[in-house]
């Protein structure tokens, strides 16, 4: 036996005496003398189900939790919106309940306003310090003393925070940076709907999108991600095909089979023209129209004054190439049209929408599998009014507010500079935050108040898009409060509560949990009681009540005609001899509308389309970079009427040449280490009202000039820029 | 080809149809293995460690432009080039077909990544930062790396043994589908399908099948086990 043959032996006798001990299967060795106190085991995790809040899609999530420590996000598989799958951002959500950064304990504020000086105080101290300067706002008389800003809200956090605001004469103003008012006034004129429709898009043979980044930012980028996947490669017989209509080729554009680059403020002429093609080439389903009460002889009368020739003129585009999209999209039913956040951003964004809405009618593709869809019920939720917004700006500057309140929203950052809403906000006398993190409102309060974050916190999230699904997703606590934070609708309660006030339907039962779960109780419509308990832990477990619905609404129930109009001309702020490009600013792939920059995994993500990170930047169109004579990297000062930035330029193939680019999500002074003096703002330069008439937020509508000012721009990108012009990969 | 006994052979198919480009897989492969971010400077130098990136490449001018995505990860190879060049045996192949990384023979000579035609071997060339309390998000079923060591993609080494653990524990075989990549799971147009290409049943080895089908760098016959399929056409395929 040579050393060779010893070691074999002795090795598979030992793997035998192994083997042989497996089958007795030891269940445990060592039981645990001491079990952890919260029932986990060391070395198995636990999984929890909740909602991710990083944008209002509000998708299922499930928590990996070891040992008390939140782990990782996984898409929940039960939740109808996203069916297991999750975006870049409810991935990195995570590093919000672990950041550095995070606001640990109430402060209240030492130095002067801005300067960033707090000091620690009690919650009681704290609560007791807004008590007081809320005491007396009731008997203030009929001026509202006191103004809540909040995102939009729904269910029991709504109704909490509306209950506040009254007990305290108050004002709740919602809001959202990415604002979806022109999409619902859009939508109540043409299918009588509040709320905003969902698009089937997984059994539709052709979808346009005119400026809807549904795969990246649009409404609900993951639900449509999942159902993008099934529309190309889902059927074994037909591939959905996708085209995009747009200035700029979005992430999602680059994933369309055509793209149709559209002249900014024109994809409603491009819509309307489209309608017009399907019009006089009969191409429209007749039926369909009588339903929805439209008249095809007064179509064609409302685009006498566009025959194709002048669309094509107007839009920048070939008269074959939006033929043959007209063609396409009346043929391949169902086909869905969809208009986004760049078109709903012009000052003709109203018209627009429904312009591109007409198409969906036209091909009868309302209420059908494949098409355009709304839920049986229509959810009233409480729309922000970039209007009211306003207002509060002049209320605040005249004097009149006297205790301003945040909540999860960054209205510093997050308005044009020129809105004047930090000069206003410093007029308030007294500004408290419950915000986690020290953002660029909460960096004004005099006293914060700091909430848990999403993974502490017990609530409830709808949708923003039901469609043919009616849910409610439950959040709850998946760790112990990692900081000194105070759930936020528990001090509310406790401020009514110091009053001796009472929110009618919620102070009965105590604390927010016992509330959430009363109004879970009422929506699953059991008797309190044993057998509810049961359905309790079940909906904690899901992750919500799911009542998969599927009737969609068939008929529109509006309660005016719908009358079509071509969209007007759409304006600009900015001369155009002056100003010669516009700006087009998109909410950012990674980052949104800028509530994620502050998560480190996000930043250093790199952008899809330019692969840039840690930044901002400029696109530009490769011709007029050289006509300009500016390179990639190079930085650039954009001005327009209403101000100026300094920006390092990407050259951007996939842009018209008249327009530049800039994503939002950057620019914040504050907001933690990774986020804070961070590349820029763009919306420093724009206008606060472009659009007079309805006064809504206008992010596609200013006109800028540049000017070269180094070549040391300090872009970051992970790609080389001429590495990635690779002709031999066309195919795929 | 190896002549494993094993009865795994993993293997992923990306399919470049459904893939949108929009990096939940690049996040959620940080998230699930512990990938530090290295801060702006370090970025710029070139050193992000990410296991899987998006590759984008632009074809043509304005306005016949395309802009194709191409999720680039360790593609696994059975003729892995990284292999045979290390000093220390610290790249080898395992023998369910993966390009393993033993973390603490690694010494950082670097000559694997240098010898990876796809770039996707990252080098710890610092001493990897998780300020307090972002340290507690660590996923306790990998290591956390250490300055001077290569790091790459291993398929999710920890899912895979912990589904062949249940597996053997069950007396039977890892199911299709049953373990999952941290890409493959987040993924939201279902681009990225993993599973065992041994099983001749399995979704990865019948769509591994298509006639969609090509490798990243073929030419250079490492038999990767990553393959990717075409997008287009107006018919389904």
């Amino acid at each position: 036996m040579n050393r060779r043959e010893f070691l074999q032996l002795t090795g598979a006798a030992a793997a035998g005496g192994a083997l042989s001990s497996c089958t007795i299967n030891p269940e445990k060795l060592i039981p645990l003398l001491v079990p952890p106190e919260d029932g986990s085991i060391p070395g198995v995790a636990d999984y929890y189900a909740s909602i991710c809040r990083q944008c209002p899609a509000g998708c299922g999530i499930i928590v990996r939790v070891s040992e008390g420590r939140a782990n990782k996000i996984e898409g929940n598989p039960l939740h109808p919106v996203n069916k297991g799958k999750l975006c870049a951002r409810g991935q990195a959500a995570l590093q919000a309940l672990y950041h550095p950064d995070r606001i640990r304990q109430p402060l209240k504020r030492t130095g002067v306003r801005g300067s960033g000086e707090f000091s620690p105080v009690s919650w009681e101290e704290g609560l007791s310090l807004l008590a007081e300067k809320l005491k007396g706002m009731k008997t203030a008389g009929a001026r509202k003393g006191m103004i809540f800003f909040t995102p939009e809200l729904q269910g029991t956090i709504l109704q909490l925070v509306k209950a506040f605001t009254e007990h305290f004469n108050g004002m709740h103003v919602p809001y959202e940076s990415l604002s979806l008012e022109s999409h619902r006034k859009a939508s109540v004129d043409v299918y009588g709907r509040y709320e905003l429709p969902d698009y089937d898009i997984g059994s539709a043979q052709y979808i346009i999108s005119f400026g809807a980044d549904f795969l990246e930012t649009f409404v609900s980028p993951v639900r449509y991600g999942d159902a993008y996947g099934r529309m190309r490669r889902a059927r074994p017989t037909v591939r959905g095909l996708f085209t995009y209509a747009g200035p700029r080729m979005s992430m999602t554009a680059a994933s369309a089979d055509s793209w149709l680059p559209v002249k900014t403020g024109k994809e409603g002429i491009l819509a309307a023209g489209m309608a017009g093609v399907i019009l006089d080439e009969e191409l429209y389903d007749g039926p369909a129209l009588n339903i929805y009460g439209l008249n095809v002889s007064e179509l064609k009368a409302a685009m006498a004054d566009y025959p194709l020739k002048r669309v094509a003129e107007e839009t920048g585009l070939t008269e074959r190439d939006i033929f043959s999209a007209s063609r396409d999209f009346a043929r391949l039913r169902p086909s869905i049209a969809i208009a986004g956040d760049t078109v709903a951003h012009q000052t003709n964004g109203i018209d627009s929408i429904k312009a591109v809405h007409l198409l969906n009618l036209l091909t009868g593709n309302f209420g059908k599998q494949g098409g355009v869809r709304f839920s049986p019920k229509d959810l009233k939720q409480t729309a922000s009014s970039y209007s009211k917004l306003l207002d509060t700006i002049d209320d605040m500057s005249g004097g009149s507010v006297r205790v301003a309140l945040f909540h999860g929203v960054d209205p510093v950052y997050a308005l044009p500079k020129t809105s004047g809403f930090e000069k206003a906000l410093g007029k308030v006398p007294f500004i408290a935050s419950f915000s986690s993190f020290q953002c660029d409102t909460t960096r004004q309060a005099d006293l914060i108040l700091p909430d848990h974050t999403d993974l502490e916190s017990w609530g409830e999230v709808i949708p923003s898009i039901g469609g043919d699904i009616g849910v409610v997703g439950t959040v709850q606590p998946v760790v112990r409060p990692v900081h000194n934070t105070l759930a936020f609708p528990d001090a509310l309660l406790s401020l009514v509560k110091t009053e001796g006030g009472k929110v009618p339907g919620i102070s009965a039962y105590g604390d927010y949990p016992a509330v959430l779960k009363e109004h879970i109780r009422q929506a699953s419509g059991h008797k309190p009681g044993a057998d509810f308990e049961r359905v309790w832990t079940k909906t904690l477990q899901r992750g919500g009540i799911f009542k998969e619905d599927s009737k969609p609404v068939k008929s529109i129930n509006r309660s005016g005609k719908f009358i079509f109009t071509v969209p007007r001309k759409a304006v600009f702020s900015g001369d155009e001899k002056q100003f010669p490009f516009h700006l087009h600013i998109y909410p950012s792939a990674i980052m949104f509308d800028g509530r994620s920059a502050h998560l480190p995994w996000l930043q250093e993500t790199p952008d899809p389309m330019t692969t840039a990170v840690w930044g901002t930047w400029l696109e530009i169109n490769p011709k007029t970079a050289g006509s300009l004579g500016i390179t990639h990297g190079d930085l650039v000062e954009v001005e327009s009427p209403a101000g100026s930035i300094r920006v390092p330029v990407v050259i951007y193939p996939a842009i018209r040449s008249e327009v530049m680019a800039m994503p939002l999500g950057q620019g914040h002074r504050n907001f933690g280490r990774y986020a804070a003096g961070r590349g820029v703002n763009p919306l420093d330069l724009l206008e606060t009202v472009v659009d007079k008439e309805n006064r809504l937020p206008a992010l596609g509508a200013t006109r800028v000039r540049i000017k070269r000012i180094s070549k040391k721009g300090g872009l970051i990108t992970a790609g080389h820029p001429d590495g990635s012009y690779r002709g031999e990969l066309l195919e795929i | 080809m190896s002549k494993s006994k094993s009865n795994y052979k993993w293997g992923m198919v990306i399919d470049l149809d459904r893939c949108t480009g929009c990096s939940a897989c690049v996040v959620a492969c940080q998230a699930e293995n512990n990938v530090p971010v290295v801060g702006e400077e370090r970025s710029a130098e070139g050193r992000m460690l990410h296991w899987l990136r998006i590759e984008r490449y632009w074809d043509g001018e304005y306005p016949h432009v395309r802009a194709r995505f191409i999720p680039v990860l360790c593609q696994q190879c059975d003729n892995a080039p990284c292999e045979p060049v290390c000093p220390v045996y610290a790249s080898y192949q395992t023998p369910e077909g993966l390009n393993g990384q033993v973390y603490n023979r690694c010494v950082g000579t670097r000559y694997c990544a240098n010898n990876c035609p796809w770039s996707v071997r990252v080098f710890n060339f610092h001493e990897p930062e998780w300020p307090k309390p972002l340290n507690d998000q660590l996923n306790p079923d990998v290591t956390v790396r250490s300055k001077g060591v290569m790091e790459k993609c291993t398929f999710c080494i920890q899912r895979i043994n912990r589904g062949k653990m249940k597996a053997k524990e069950e007396g039977r075989l890892v199911r299709d589908d049953e373990i999952q990549p941290a890409c493959a799971q987040t993924c939201p147009p279902g681009a990225i399908i993993f599973g065992n290409m041994a099983d001749k049943g399995s979704f990865v080895f019948r769509l591994s099948r298509s006639s969609r089908r090509f490798r990243l760098l073929e030419d250079l016959g490492t038999e990767p086990v990553v393959i990717y399929l075409k997008g287009g056409g107006r018919e389904g395929a």
